[in-house]
């Protein structure tokens, strides 16, 4: 079988005070799909994508990305694995309020290895802003933000993107523009995990994952379930 | 990269790291003029205590040795010895000559007037001592007895008219019956004199009951030319420590590196031992009770001084901390966002760090200007005097510029760093 993007195997996470935001998940995301994780505020959503990003750590279980366990990384051993592997995109875009546009998206550069600002600009065209590429993120409106913080995500080029409410601070206009852009990355093979309240663009997304008080309430492929999805792939 | 973010950062968010930078300015500008004051304090104080009088009394070495008769001291039965006034040149060549501040020969003697008998106190009032190659060592009683009350004039050493002019002791003087512009008349052995009386001063010792007198005239009078019997020195010295106890106590205790870092420091008795040695058939001894007040001060406002440098820097970087910690806060989320998308924790510290170090040297640069300015003013409105130039504070304001911003940043930066990123980013 292939190696998957991520597997969660028996994974729970539970707060101080027996709070239990995660209960005994097991699920196999394979490379290239594009998953939307929804379900109700308390379900264990934020949770789910904090132990994915490795920024934080599963009480029991195991969580592989890529084949790595990253549960059991260190936190300097983690940070390296985030900059070679994921692409992180912010409901609340985080740009950097005194940097540019374009040395936004280079940051992301610097951290990785070296700066390149001729792919950096490529990068931001390729999500329609290279025209603000010397402009500070003050001066843009949301989804331009988005679409720098896309940009940002994508320029070290991720094995996969975790996308936090990436449309809950837009208008329907530039929805639109980010859904494209989810569109063109999952068309060109990249594993992407939507974490989102937004029903469309839960509805775009390949495969589905609900849960609720910390379980998996449903998990569908296209309107089917997951594993007669997956079994008929197989089949 | 690197660089550009750190200028972008400091170009572009400038009200924090400016009061940053102000912190660390006044901060410094403050601690760097307490310094000065504090290493000039030794200088210019020990002049100011010139108005104790004198710490070293030179004697003839006959009269310096204690008569002790079953553990009393008697008056030695000696005949009177007397140093020679030519000699007293020398005091401006020897190793500690710029220590000497002051120096002014006594001759005692006596005279009869009204059937009571006086002492007659010789001394110059106002005198110049030629030094070579340069400009004459100005002196006398006027300069050093600084704390003598005179009412009415000082006298000269040289009246016109070749009268004797004179202070009287005021004891002696409300015994008389005597006021400026009166004249005494005293028998001495050599005949009758009449001395003008210019002034009457209050001493607080044994000249109260004297009249004071030109050394030239006390010395015609008591027959005795070109004679001292005794003669007072002021001397610019360095509060005694162990060393110079350990000196005090038994001088070949000393290994010869303590002698000769004894030898090569100007503490009261090794200024004394260079003056005896220069003036033949002499004692010079420390009068320790004014050397000892005026050491203890001096240790106390040098230590005063230190101590509000130090509470200063303490202060300041108190301030500084408080104004990083809440810039760095203001940043928890950039910091999030950096060791989100892979940054190392190195990374950040070194960014961050950098920033404070740009700040911290910043305004160390500009203290090192206005710190001295400041040392400047305070030295001249203290002690009215002009002040040193110390360039080494000025080298070192910036480099405690940036050991305050750095020891100010590490905590708050420390502790952004050990934030909970998933928490800022993502919420909880």
């Amino acid at each position: 079988m292939e190696e998957a993007a991520v597997a969660f195997t028996e994974v729970s996470k539970v707060y101080p005070g027996e709070v239990k935001a995660l209960d005994r998940i097991s699920l196999r995301i394979p490379r290239g799909e594009w998953v939307a994780v929804m379900g109700p505020s308390g379900s264990g959503k934020t949770t789910f994508l904090n132990l994915l990003d490795g920024l934080d750590r599963p009480t029991s279980g195991q969580v592989q990305l890529l084949g790595t366990n990253i549960a059991d990384l260190a936190p300097a051993e983690a940070a390296v694995f985030r900059r070679e592997n994921i692409g992180l995109v912010f409901q609340q875009f985080y740009l950097i309020p005194y940097l540019t546009v374009l040395e936004n998206v280079m940051l992301a550069q610097y951290f990785h290895s070296m700066v390149d600002e001729g792919q950096a600009l490529e990068m931001l065209e390729s999500v329609g802003m290279g025209h603000r590429a010397s402009h500070l993120p003050s001066q843009l409106s949301g989804g331009e933000q988005q679409r720098a913080c896309i940009a940002r995500a994508l320029v070290n080029d991720p094995g996969i993107i975790l996308a936090d409410e990436p449309t809950g601070n837009l208008d329907e206009a530039n929805e639109e523009k980010v859904f494209e852009i989810f569109r063109e990355l999952h068309r060109g093979g990249k594993t992407i995990i939507v974490v989102t309240h937004d029903r469309v663009l839960g509805n775009l997304a390949q495969r589905r994952i609900v849960l609720n008080h910390g379980r998996i309430a449903e998990d569908t492929y296209n309107g089917n379930r997951a594993g007669e999805c997956t079994a008929s792939i197989v089949g | 990269m690197f660089f550009r973010l750190l200028a972008n950062s400091l170009a572009r968010r400038m009200s924090r790291k400016l009061l940053a930078a102000f912190a660390v300015w006044v901060g410094i500008s403050l601690i760097l003029a307490f310094l000065a004051v504090s290493i000039d304090v030794g200088d210019k104080m020990n002049r100011e205590l010139q108005a104790f009088g004198s710490n070293i009394r030179l004697e003839p070495v006959a009269a310096s040795v204690p008569v002790r008769v079953g553990g009393h001291d008697v008056p030695s039965t000696a005949p009177p010895a007397y140093l020679e006034e030519g000699e007293l040149v020398t005091l401006k060549r020897i190793f500690w000559k710029n220590n000497i501040l002051g120096v002014v020969p006594r001759l005692w003697t006596r005279g009869k007037t009204e059937g009571r008998e006086v002492p007659l106190l010789g001394v110059w009032f106002e005198h110049k001592i030629p030094v070579e190659g340069g400009e004459p060592f100005a002196t006398g009683a006027r300069r050093l007895y600084k704390h003598w009350k005179v009412e009415g004039s000082w006298p000269s050493d040289r009246p016109a008219g070749g009268r004797i002019s004179s202070l009287v002791g005021d004891t002696l003087a409300r015994k008389l019956g005597v006021r400026p512009g009166d004249a005494i008349r005293v028998t001495v052995p050599s005949g009758p004199a009449t001395i003008a009386v210019d002034g009457i001063a209050s001493t607080g010792g044994r000249e109260d009951d004297a009249i004071i007198l030109p050394l030239a005239a006390a010395q015609a009078l008591a027959g005795r030319e070109g004679k001292y019997s005794e003669a007072d020195i002021s001397a610019l010295t360095t509060p005694e420590n162990k060393l110079a106890e350990k000196y005090g106590q038994d001088p070949k205790s000393l290994t010869p590196a303590e002698y000769e870092r004894w030898f090569c420091t100007p503490y009261p008795g090794s200024v004394a031992a260079e003056i005896q040695k220069s003036v033949p058939g002499s004692a010079a001894r420390v009068v320790r009770k004014v050397s000892e007040t005026q050491g203890a001060i001096l240790t106390r406002i040098e230590g005063l001084m230190f101590l509000l440098a130090m509470l200063t820097l303490v202060a300041c970087g108190l301030s500084v901390a408080g104004v990083l910690t809440s810039a760095v806060l203001e940043r928890r989320e950039e910091v999030a966002l950096m060791q989100a998308i892979g940054a190392s924790r190195e990374s950040v510290l070194l960014l961050f760090l950098s920033e404070g170090a740009v700040l911290g040297l910043a305004g160390g640069l500009l203290a090192a200007a206005t710190g001295s300015f400041l040392g400047q003013w305070l030295v001249r409105a203290v002690f009215g005097s002009e002040p040193e130039l110390h360039p080494a504070l000025a080298v070192l304001s910036p480099f405690l510029g940036l050991m305050i911003v750095l020891a100010g940043s590490i905590w708050p930066v420390w502790q952004a760093l050990n934030q909970d990123t998933a928490a800022v980013l993502h919420g909880n």
